[in-house]
């Protein structure tokens, strides 16, 4: 109603002005020639919008093509065909000649700016002395400073592109700018924190893991992943501390793919406890990982249990058999082959067979000549080199 | 006589209150889809900005894709669009191409291009096809994620996708058709939704059970059960190897139309539904489902006219029965490029198809409307969908009749007649105009300012002569459910990008 009354004082007399009915229309007109109006005016502003946005997105294209042509002519004549680089000077005794950088133009914010974002490409795109010198030259033009005043900006975007800036530069951050970030209920802030916090932090990378109170969603675990496999001079701890004392099931989680990958059977107990763990999503993920590193002293215990698990879990019990091939329970994989009509409990205790190679090649061919044809073909469809899945 | 004065003037109040109410109402849900879909769009190119996707293309624990792609006689295009879909960027996928029953060389020209051979494969019928005839597979190592899979031609996509899903080996599948041109990280940018929510958990619920002693469990998650994205019209654009050099609006009036249409429709409706997780339906041309739940809904209809709006709707229903937390996502950039109908031919029977489908999902999903029990779907995605895209037709084509019968009997008031026309015009341009401005947010897909300008041009053309096409055709739909007339499928006759037009296929499916 307010808004009605508030839409009247402004435009009524317009109206009263240019219709000279309007105060007599019913309300249904006197309602849409109102909304006319509206539309109308929301057309035009949409249209300036659309004029506007491409006139200044094909501006800024020029401009940025303009300066980035001028700042990659500084780099290759200053670090890339840097003559003492090319003349064997380790990266930390070249002395850099700042003074290209320095110009006027620079003083521009958008400039700086500009040259930030051209250090990084060039930064990613070059590995060796040349990185290094990048990345001095970053420190020594003293452009970290712009991305930590990033960081105390309100504006979240903001500070994930300071964040961004330092983690690209490896510049060191003190722990505690990072670390409060690491929970932060922003998405994208949180998770460009942990990558920062893993890739910058000189005591403890992997601290975040202890407090992490929010869940590592698995687009973050993917990209966490990558950076903890990736980035050199890593102390990798055991992360069968937090398998064992974290309550945060993404962290777990996420540990069992990294115990993987760092191949560390001294996480092994800690994985078997979780057999017992109520949620059966978290037991995939632990027998997998058993699998994975071939912990077969456990394949009794996965035995044990295969009869009380759901079909996710027997899956992957069946799996991590086959990934084990000790060869001493070819009869119960057989037996399951046999008695199950589930077509996925099948196919997988067929493929674990076969992954036993030689030692079940008899049973193998006796299930084939004496299965069902449904049977027969899931044998062969998983004997089949060419049928990867 | 003083019956007919009531019902006449009933009709009167109706037509100049009750329908004044509706079309209000529907200009502002439109307004409120045009605020949700600003905020959605920003959102995405917010966070896009520091998406680096090149982490994830090596990274082995993302989950599988198989990408099902059905074709019938599509002998031109075949081996320039599997190759398309064999290069596209993505750690862990499988191509299922689904012969169905052409009556061309589609499948020996793969069978020679790619080095196929027969093999035994564990087909599982989950869901219901047509029979599966063959399988083949490539020797050739540099084909390895591609299946061909021979099928009994089953009168529809969906049969085909059936078969498809049936074969598939990773826990989600990206339907699509064979002749769409998808850009190369599509899969990249769909799987991100889903994998931007929590892994699966679940939590205890309640004391332990008095029956069987243990603490029952609960899923909790909300998971992602489709995910969509932006399809545009291919007819003018630029194609080299299956890739989009060179974006262009369509020259021609009618594909024109409809890429200001799907742009309206994508950008603007699904994209806003997306922001309240309210999303109707997930496009046939470009989706990406999680097998499990499509499996469980019983997978596509294969003699339902909008099956994939129906199979979304089952998924969703099958969610909500089970009490299963749910999200269905869309992504404002434009994924896949697709042939537009050229003619107006071919347009009618696509948009009398449509109309038919709609007809048919509000009636098969019925119990659905106004349901509390389906919470979003039944209270908000359904009636929406009843009241403003099912009556829209009937409401626009009965109110034409009344005005032809008010000005005939010279009951009009001229004045206010011109006013209202004016009105339902200017809203109608400034909803499409706010479209094309949310996609110029996305991405600057169009090179030139006339190229733009021309698009947007449509919006003031769109009311007089495209609309009212599309209503006919919705109305035409609608009669033929009720008449339960048969329906030509047919077989778009694709131009195919950059080759010779194809000669007209007689359509040999029919339901």
């Amino acid at each position: 109603m307010l808004s009605f009354i508030v839409a009247d004082s402004l435009f009524g007399p317009f109206f009263r002005k240019y219709f000279y009915y309007y105060d007599s229309y019913p309300v249904v007109i006197q309602i849409a020639v109102f909304l006319t109006a509206v539309a109308i005016s929301a057309t035009i502003i949409a249209y300036l919008s659309i004029i506007f946005r491409r006139g200044k997105g094909y501006l800024t294209d020029v401009r940025t093509r303009k300066i980035n042509t001028f700042i990659d002519n500084l780099i290759t004549d200053n670090i890339i065909f840097n003559e003492e680089i090319l003349a064997g000077v380790p990266p930390q005794d070249v002395k850099l000649d700042l003074e290209p950088f320095q110009k006027q133009v620079f003083s521009q914010g958008w400039v700086k700016q500009a040259l930030v974002d051209r250090l990084i490409y060039f930064a990613n795109s070059f590995s060796g002395d040349r990185n290094l010198l990048f990345k001095r030259l970053f420190v020594e033009l003293e452009l970290e400073k712009l991305s930590f005043n990033k960081l105390k900006s309100f504006n979240n975007s903001t500070k994930i592109l300071g964040l961004v800036e330092l983690t690209s530069m490896s510049v060191a951050v003190a722990d505690v700018l990072i670390l409060p970030l690491t929970n932060s209920r922003n998405r994208k802030l949180r998770s460009e924190a942990r990558i920062a916090y893993i890739k910058l932090s000189k005591n403890d990378p992997f601290k975040f893991f202890d407090d992490a109170t929010e869940p590592l969603l698995l687009w973050d675990q993917l990209e966490l992943f990558k950076i903890i496999t990736t980035t050199e001079g890593l102390t990798i701890p055991n992360f069968a501390r937090w398998i064992t004392y974290s309550t945060n099931k993404s962290i777990v989680s996420f540990c069992l793919k990294l115990v993987v990958h760092y191949n560390q059977h001294a996480a092994i107990p800690s994985i078997v406890k979780l057999l017992d763990n109520k949620d059966h999503y978290l037991r995939v993920e632990a027998i997998k990982c058993l699998g994975k590193l071939k912990a077969d002293d456990i394949e009794e215990k996965l035995i044990a249990i295969y009869n009380n698990q759901p079909l996710n879990c027997q899956i992957e019990i069946l799996k991590a058999i086959g990934r084990f091939s000790t060869g001493k329970q070819i009869q119960f994989l057989r037996g399951e082959f046999i008695r199950t009509s589930d077509f996925d409990i099948k196919k997988n205790a067929a493929r674990s067979l076969i992954n036993h190679g030689r030692a079940a090649k008899d049973i193998v061919q006796n299930l084939i000549d004496t299965a069902t044809a449904d049977g027969a073909i899931i044998l062969k469809h998983c004997m089949n080199p060419l049928i990867k899945y | 006589m003083g019956n007919k004065d009531t019902f006449w003037h009933t009709i009167t109040y109706f037509y100049e209150n009750t329908v004044f109410i509706y079309g209000v109402s529907l200009l502002l849900v439109y307004a409120l889809l045009a605020i949700l879909s600003y905020i959605g769009v920003r959102r995405f190119v917010g966070a896009e900005k520091y998406v680096d996707y090149d982490k994830i293309v090596g990274s082995i624990d993302t989950p599988g894709i198989s990408i099902i792609a059905p074709a019938f006689n599509e002998s031109l295009t075949i081996i320039t669009n599997v190759r398309s879909l064999l290069t596209l960027n993505y750690p862990k996928f499988e191509v299922i191409i689904i012969n169905d029953g052409s009556t061309d060389d589609t499948l020996e020209k793969m069978i020679e291009e790619f080095s196929l051979v027969q093999v035994e494969f564990a087909y599982n019928e989950k869901i219901f096809s047509q029979p599966v005839k063959r399988i083949f597979k490539s020797t050739d190592f540099a084909y390895d994620k591609l299946i061909v899979v021979d099928k009994v031609n089953g009168k529809s996509k969906a049969d085909a996708s059936n078969a498809g899903i049936n074969c598939s080996s990773f826990p989600y599948f990206l339907c699509t058709d064979v002749d769409c041109i998808i850009e190369r990280d599509t899969l990249l940018k769909m799987i991100k939704p889903i994998l931007d929510e929590e892994e699966k958990k679940i939590k205890e619920v309640g004391t332990p059970c008095p029956e069987c002693g243990h603490v029952h469990i609960k899923e909790q998650y909300k998971r992602v059960i489709a995910v969509g994205a932006t399809l545009r019209i291919a007819n003018s654009c630029e194609v080299d190897s299956g890739v989009i050099t060179r974006v262009r609006p369509p020259k021609a009036l009618i594909p024109r139309f409809q890429e200001m249409e799907y742009i309206r429709a994508y950008v603007l409706g699904k994209m806003g539904w997306s922001v309240i997780n309210s999303v109707p339906n997930v496009s046939g041309g470009l989706g990406l489902f999680d097998k499990e739940v499509a499996i469980q809904a019983g997978g596509y209809d294969g003699k339902s006219f909008a099956e994939d709006m129906d199979m979304v709707t089952r998924m969703c229903v099958y969610m909500r029965n089970n009490d299963k937390d749910y999200l269905i996502r869309y992504i404002p950039t434009t994924q896949c490029w697709t042939e537009g109908p050229p003619s107006l031919k071919v347009l009618n029977r696509q948009r009398t198809r449509w109309g038919r489908g709609l007809f048919e999902v509000m009636w098969m999903h019925r119990k659905v409307i106004f349901n509390p029990n389906y919470g979003r779907l039944g209270l908000i995605v359904f009636p929406y969908t009843l009241l403003f895209e099912f009556f829209a037709p009937i409401i626009e084509a009965s109110g034409i009749l009344y005005y032809i019968y008010i000005i005939i009997t010279n009951q009009i008031n001229w004045p206010y007649a011109k006013i209202l026309v004016v009105f339902v015009y200017f809203y109608s341009v400034m909803i499409t105009t706010m479209a094309i401005l949310w996609d110029q947010l996305t991405f600057r897909y169009y090179k030139t300012w006339s190229e733009v300008l021309g698009l947007c041009l449509m919006a003031f053309l769109e009311p007089i002569i495209y609309h009212p096409m599309i209503v006919f055709f919705a109305l035409k739909g609608y009669y033929n459910f009720l008449t339960g007339k048969k329906h030509s499928w047919g077989n778009m006759q694709r131009q195919g990008f950059g080759q010779k037009p194809k000669p007209i296929i007689t359509p040999p499916q029919t339901t």
